[in-house]
């Protein structure tokens, strides 16, 4: 059992609860997860393990009181998995070595293949013109020599994979295919011996090279999935520039050292290492890494400016108001570690799928073989050969997860992170759109629009008089006022009186703010009113449109008055729109719709609206900023863009149909192949160029969910 | 006959060899890493930015 190094990142633990998510390499099926899964479930304070094939993430929660990590990584790797930390330079390490093993056995297997090809045209050739035996002796014997170091170099992890297989007495898929290798290398090397009968030495060359290609476009797909999350680990600095506060020296420290409070300066060009505040006046952010909002914003003093972000204008400085352990961004890596280990329903059925087929395709054989031998034992060996090839269920195992990690790497630009491996497939299937209006269609940020003042009375005053007044209230309104207040304007005793307003004294005088609308009197009759609006989203209409489009019905959910809910609903075209509904009411309508047999998608802040996104088929939070962490839901909306939303369903939409055609093709495929095999009209290399070309032809047919084309219109 | 035979597949198995060999050497120099921006770097005006921190300027304050 090799032994692992422990350091900090490869796992977090909080209240006594750790959370580690690692590579396993040499995940290649279903049975591998099953056995990681059952064997970590033994283990004795293991909470919850998932383990996804695509990516070979192995994603483990467990009570740190009872168990070590090393016992965990220890278990994973007495299986035969080497367990790689994620993150970091050993997880790109890995990845690059792994990349280089793959490319040198396709190289191997490559030059072999077509050198063996040139042997055994010259043997076919013989065999029909006429060839001195001793030169066929020669050219089987030089074969031999060629296809050895193919089979078991290039060949190595097929191999090894059915003997990890076999070892859990499990049938994969691999299994199968090593046992055609074998056989196929075994006969033609002991015919070679005995100096009769037929060799297929090109065919045990040509299925590993065809096998690697399928593997290898796997692979990259597998690596391009994970760089979303390893570039978002690998923006944050290690290194910090703190200001000291007694005399102003900048120093440079780790990270770790770093206090709340503490004041970074962040020179342009670099990023921000930590959540905090800004401390000067204005800067320029650029937050295209963790919203995919292209352009740089101007933000203000007293912003908070997420960790991960780019200072994109001149040298500034930010108060830590979060540790760095605790910020956006390792929030965020985090929750997308988990979401990227878990299975997709979809991909489940297809693994089951695939293992049902591998007992039967054994049985197949041997039947085969069994009554080959009744007829003509000479063309047994060839039709059982053929069989084991053609049949082997590559393809199905292949066709969902390949689809889903590129679709989720082509929602993860539009701003959209799958944070529920399922997600995927709601989406995909959702006829119903159910929208939040506050801070989902509108900013969520009440603004002042407009100040009345009688008499010339000074606007900025009667504001900041407001502003006083509104100071201590938990109203949603109150949040416009909080921007204009002012340090040297007080509200002593404020007083909130239930569906009429505040009373308080500001600066020796008495003031009433409240009804009707937002007005503020005093008793010598001055006043001045306000209107307080909550701006609907620049794209709102476009998104709402475009959902329309889509065939999707639209409901408007919203704890708001009804004059506003209805504004907002006229001015999207939103026909169905209900107000005043309290979290309980929105739940039951959600449940109504579903009763009607409604598949819904429910778009929230993510914060309020929990149950209801729980309950939805399937959710998308907003999740901006600091919020990410509480935020609850299926899919992640980063960007202030509705319209990532309809263009997030095209994608869907389109994986699904990747996916379905895939497992379609795999099936045909697989049930034609089988009696023209078993009847010995394949020849074994014809097997083995087929069920590649059909694995290879899976696989690149799911890296097209990753790509959308121009215009992006869906049938 | 088997005489040229018995010298020239030796010879092209020698040659598998070699081509084996300088496939592996130029997968393990790196050859494979990046086979984008390579090509596009000889157009480049600029030397790319230095991300090193250390490099940066003194602050003023």
């Amino acid at each position: 059992m090799s032994v692992i190094p422990l350091e900090g990142h490869w796992a977090s633990e909080s209240l006594g609860e750790g959370h580690v998510v690692f590579n396993a390499e040499g995940i290649h099926c279903g049975n591998c997860a099953r056995s990681i899964r059952k064997t970590l479930g033994e283990l004795e304070g293991v909470r919850r393990v998932d383990v996804n094939v695509v990516n070979n993430r192995v994603s483990v929660d467990w009570d740190t009181s009872k168990l070590a990590l090393g016992r965990i990584l220890g278990q994973v790797s007495a299986l035969g998995f080497k367990p790689v930390p994620l993150v970091g330079e050993a997880a790109a390490q890995a990845q690059q070595m792994e990349r280089r093993l793959a490319l040198k056995r396709i190289g191997l297997a490559t030059l072999g293949s077509t050198q063996l090809m040139m042997y055994t045209v010259a043997l076919y050739a013989g065999a029909l013109q006429g060839i001195d035996e001793r030169i066929a002796e020669y050219l089987r014997w030089t074969c031999l020599v060629i296809t050895t170091p193919v089979l078991f170099y290039s060949g190595a992890p097929i191999l090894r994979g059915a003997l990890a297989d076999l070892r859990r007495r499990v049938l994969g898929m691999d299994v199968t295919v090593s046992l055609a290798l074998l056989l196929a290398f075994f006969a033609s090397s002991w015919n070679t011996l005995r100096h009769s009968g037929e060799v297929y030495f090109d065919s045990v060359a040509m299925f590993i090279l065809l096998l690697l290609i399928g593997r290898f476009v796997e692979m990259r797909g597998r690596h391009q999935a994970a760089q979303v999350t390893d570039a978002l680990a690998k923006a944050l600095p290690t290194m910090a520039q703190r200001i000291r506060s007694d005399d102003g020296v900048v120093e440079r420290v780790p990270l770790a050292e770093l206090r709340i409070g503490d004041l970074l300066r962040v020179n342009t060009g670099q990023v921000i290492p930590v959540d905090g505040t800004l401390a000067c006046d204005s800067a320029l952010i650029d937050e295209a890494l963790l919203s995919g909002e292209p352009l740089p914003q101007r933000h203000v003093r007293h912003d908070a400016i997420p960790g991960g972000a780019l200072n994109a204008g001149s040298a500034l400085t930010v108060r830590v108001s979060r540790l760095p352990g605790e910020s956006t961004l390792h929030e965020l890596v985090r929750l997308l570690e988990r979401a990227q280990s878990e299975r997709p329903r979809l991909g489940l059925a297809a693994e089951r799928m695939a293992s049902w087929f591998v007992v039967r395709i054994v049985l197949l054989t041997v039947l085969v073989g069994v009554v080959w031998q009744l007829i003509d034992p000479s063309r047994a060996f060839p039709a059982m050969l053929a069989v084991l090839v053609a049949t082997c269920p590559c393809a199905l195992s292949l066709a969902t997860p390949a689809a889903i990690a590129a679709a989720s790497s082509r929602l993860a630009k539009l701003g959209v992170l799958v944070m529920r491996a399922d997600a995927v497939e709601g989406l995909a299937t959702v006829d119903t759109v159910m929208l939040d209006k506050t801070g989902t269609l509108t900013l969520g940020s009440p603004r002042i629009t407009r100040i009345d003042t009688a008499d010339g009375w000074d606007a900025t005053e009667a504001l900041r008089i407001a502003a006083a007044l509104e100071a201590g209230s938990q109203h949603p309104l109150a949040l416009a006022f909080r921007e204009h207040q002012h340090a040297s304007w007080r509200c002593e005793d404020a007083r909130e009186i239930a569906g009429e307003g505040i009373e308080g004294t500001v600066d020796g005088q008495r003031w009433r703010i409240g009804q009707p609308g937002i007005t503020l009197t005093d008793d010598r009759g001055r006043h001045a009113s306000f209107e307080v609006t909550d701006p609907l989203r620049e794209d709102a209409i476009d998104a709402t449109a475009a959902l329309s489009a889509l065939g999707l019905r639209l409901v408007l959910l919203s704890g708001d008055r009804h004059e506003a809910v209805q504004r907002v609903a006229e001015t999207l075209g939103i026909t169905s729109a209900h107000a005043g509904l309290k979290p309980t009411d929105k739940l039951q309508r959600l449940r109504a719709a579903q009763a009607a047999g409604r598949r819904v998608l429910m778009l929230g802040d993510g914060i309020n609206d929990g149950p209801v996104l729980a309950a939805a088929n399937v959710s998308m939070a907003m999740g901006r900023g600091s919020s990410i962490a509480h935020a609850a839901g299926d899919l992640l909306l980063l960007r202030e863009s509705l319209q990532s939303l309809p263009e997030a369903i095209r994608v869907a939409r389109r994986t699904l149909q990747i996916v379905q055609q895939n497992l379609r093709w795999a099936l045909i495929y697989n049930l034609a192949a089988v009696p023209v095999a078993a009847l010995g009209f394949m020849p074994p290399w014809v097997a083995a160029i087929g069920m590649s070309a059909s694995s290879l032809l899976v696989v690149m047919n799911a890296r097209r969910a990753g790509a959308l084309p121009a215009g992006g219109s869906v049938p | 006959m088997m005489a040229s035979m018995m010298l020239l597949i030796p010879l092209s198995l020698l040659m598998l060899g070699a081509a084996v060999w300088a496939f592996f050497w130029a997968v393990d120099k790196g050859q494979f890493e990046d086979l984008e921006q390579p090509s596009r770097l000889a157009l480049e005006e600029d030397q790319p930015p230095n991300a090193d921190a250390t490099t940066d300027p003194p602050p003023h304050s």
